[in-house]
């Protein structure tokens, strides 16, 4: 016990210190890449709490990334003053709150009417975005807006425009809502998103409520997606109605589908290896969604578990862990008998 | 003093009659086999008892209150267990995880996101002590699906009774099984239903008989008869409909 405790110490030290390191040893430009990839991360995972841990299959998960992005930089470019974390605090809200206004319609639905109608909301999300100049800026955007320091009254005032500056704040919100995310799937209510995924009628039929409970999982999802989303904007100090695309509603799609559907870290393997391969191939081609196309086609014939079921496949044939924990469970986790969900539907 | 009653109950699937004025009545305490041919409708009955579907006509009472069209997870908050006839448990779950659920509802756990659910001990141990009972503990962190068949339906089962519910009902709980099987998934019933109530639907007459302190018989969607077994074994109307055919 003690042992494993000083192991998770050491594990978290080596982490932080990592981070804090990391813009000293690569430099500016990589910092940036990096904070990307901390956005994208978070993006993926809060559209993996619903694909992964709840079963909902979305086709518009964008528009809670823009509803993020338009209100904080709506509130930093017509708010005077408006400190940094109230700036967060809109992404957050405006994502939610969307959310929760659509809830009373799709915590009902599942399987493809949710994916569709999500992707109605979504391409309505898109258009008023490219319609509505006076308030978006249409294909513009808004931008320019003041990013303001990061200020304790009587404490502390740090600079947010500097780039590492912001890298910090950036990982720290990113990483924060990363942890709370990861938590949530450890709670009773993480247990019980899951058996959602698996067989909600059981769900009723243990005496829980179905629909609040997707309603609820959902709320949560979106604000992160409008985390990711406010802190996107920040970043770039831009946001346009691309980021309400199809396009960009489908990158945590295939990142949580290269990652690993199956476990809480996939998407976040996803989103590094997108990372990773956009910096590579950007070098040679501006093609570089040919070969994301490429590696998606590669991922789902031969490997559909994504990364994290080749890791532990892996992990499996070297280093014996082949009962119990890892592979053996996500084997079964991945190719479970879908007549499951048939199976209450039964008639005399 | 009946805890389950159901009043000239009715239900339809558009204008095909399904049940026709069925007046069941289940006492506390008692171990009610419902028995029927199939197309009967007795889990359409048990659909219209549990919150499936609203009875187009009639009411249930639950434990004197009027429960008529409560849905499912309502039935469950009042004390009512189901399993069913086709097995229905989370399949990529463990076993423990598949049982921790019914205890959580028992415990009323359901929005709490500040605790890890793998560091509630008394939830651990009460989960852990059920799986003892069941037999399913060498099993315990295996993925539901799995489990073999006999063992998944001694899941399905148990995951019924892990709410702790005064009534529970039990759809086929032996359906599918060997001989074997289904001689311990009747010990296992018997041992677990043990000062509850019990009501099932149930095909094998042995089960039937070995089991049940009442027996309704359901045919075309109306009670033929309903009373002890001995008084079933001999009634006439019974032995035309159902029993005249099996035995024979």
């Amino acid at each position: 016990m003690m042992n494993r405790t000083v192991k998770r110490i050491i594990w978290w030290g080596v982490m932080l210190l990592a981070l804090i390191l990391y813009p000293w040893l690569f430099g500016i430009y990589y910092t940036n890449v990096f904070v990307t990839f901390a956005i994208f991360a978070l993006y993926a995972v809060s559209y993996n709490l619903l694909l992964g841990f709840t079963g909902l299959f979305s086709f518009g998960h964008a528009m809670f990334f823009g509803a993020g992005a338009y209100a904080t930089a709506l509130a930093l470019a017509h708010i005077e003053g408006c400190p940094l974390l109230v700036a967060l605090l809109f992404g957050f809200l405006g994502a939610a709150v969307l959310a929760l206004l659509l809830t009373p319609i799709v915590a009902r639905l599942a399987h493809s009417a949710f994916a569709m109608l999500h992707l109605a909301f979504s391409m309505l999300m898109y258009t008023l975005a490219l319609k509505l100049r006076g308030i978006t800026g249409g294909e513009d955007g808004i931008g320019g807006f003041p990013i303001p320091p990061f200020h304790i009254p009587g404490v502390v005032s740090v600079d947010m425009t500097d780039p590492l500056n912001f890298y910090y704040f950036a990982i720290a919100v990113l990483g924060g809502s990363l942890w709370i995310a990861w938590f949530l799937t450890k709670t009773p209510f993480g247990q019980i998103i899951v058996s959602v995924r698996d067989n909600d009628k059981r769900v009723d039929y243990l005496g829980f409520r179905v629909p609040q409970t997707k309603a609820v999982i959902y709320v949560l999802a979106c604000g992160f997606a409008g985390i990711a989303g406010s802190v996107y904007a920040m970043f770039q100090n831009l946001i346009s109605a691309a980021a309400l695309s199809i396009a960009h509603s489908f990158s945590p799609i295939v990142m949580t589908m290269v990652g690993g559907v199956a476990s809480f870290f996939g998407p976040i393997w996803g989103a590094a290896i997108f990372a990773v391969i956009e910096e590579l191939t950007t070098r040679y081609t501006e093609r570089v969604q040919l070969v994301e196309g490429l590696i998606l086609i590669i991922v789902v014939l031969f490997f559909p578990g994504g990364f994290m079921h080749m890791f532990w496949l892996v992990k499996a044939k070297w280093l014996g862990f082949t009962k119990g924990k890892g592979f053996g469970v996500i084997k079964e986790k991945l190719f479970a008998k879908r007549s499951e969900k048939k199976a209450t539907e039964d008639d005399s | 003093m009946n805890i389950l009653e159901t009043k000239g109950l009715y239900h339809d699937f558009d204008k095909l009659e399904v049940l026709f004025d069925v007046n069941l009545k289940v006492k506390r305490g008692e171990r009610h086999a419902i028995i029927g041919p199939n197309g009967a409708g007795k889990t359409t009955l048990f659909n219209v008892i549990t919150g499936t579907y609203k009875p187009s006509r009639g009411a249930v009472f639950f434990k004197g209150k009027d429960v008529t069209g409560s849905k499912p997870h309502r039935m469950v908050r009042l004390g009512m267990g189901r399993s069913f006839q086709i097995t229905s448990t989370f399949s990529r779950l463990t076993a423990f995880q598949n049982i921790r659920m019914g205890v959580l509802s028992r415990r009323g756990i359901r929005f709490n996101f500040f605790r890890k659910v793998d560091m509630m001990e008394n939830i651990t141990k009460e989960t852990d002590e059920i799986l003892k009972r069941i037999n399913l503990h060498g099993e315990r962190d295996m993925p539901a699906s799995t489990l073999s068949y006999g063992k998944h339906r001694s899941l399905e089962i148990s995951m019924a009774l892990a709410t702790d519910p005064d009534v529970v009902m039990l759809d086929e709980p032996t359906a599918g099984m060997s001989k074997d099987e289904t001689r311990y998934a009747i010990e296992l019933i018997r041992r677990l239903t043990e000062g509850k109530t019990a009501v099932i639907i149930e095909h094998d007459m042995d089960v039937v008989f070995s089991l049940a302190d009442r027996i309704t018989v359901l045919h075309l969607g109306e009670i033929l008869a309903s009373g002890p077994p001995d008084k079933i074994r001999e009634n006439q109307a019974v032995k035309d409909a159902y029993l005249g055919e099996t035995e024979g």
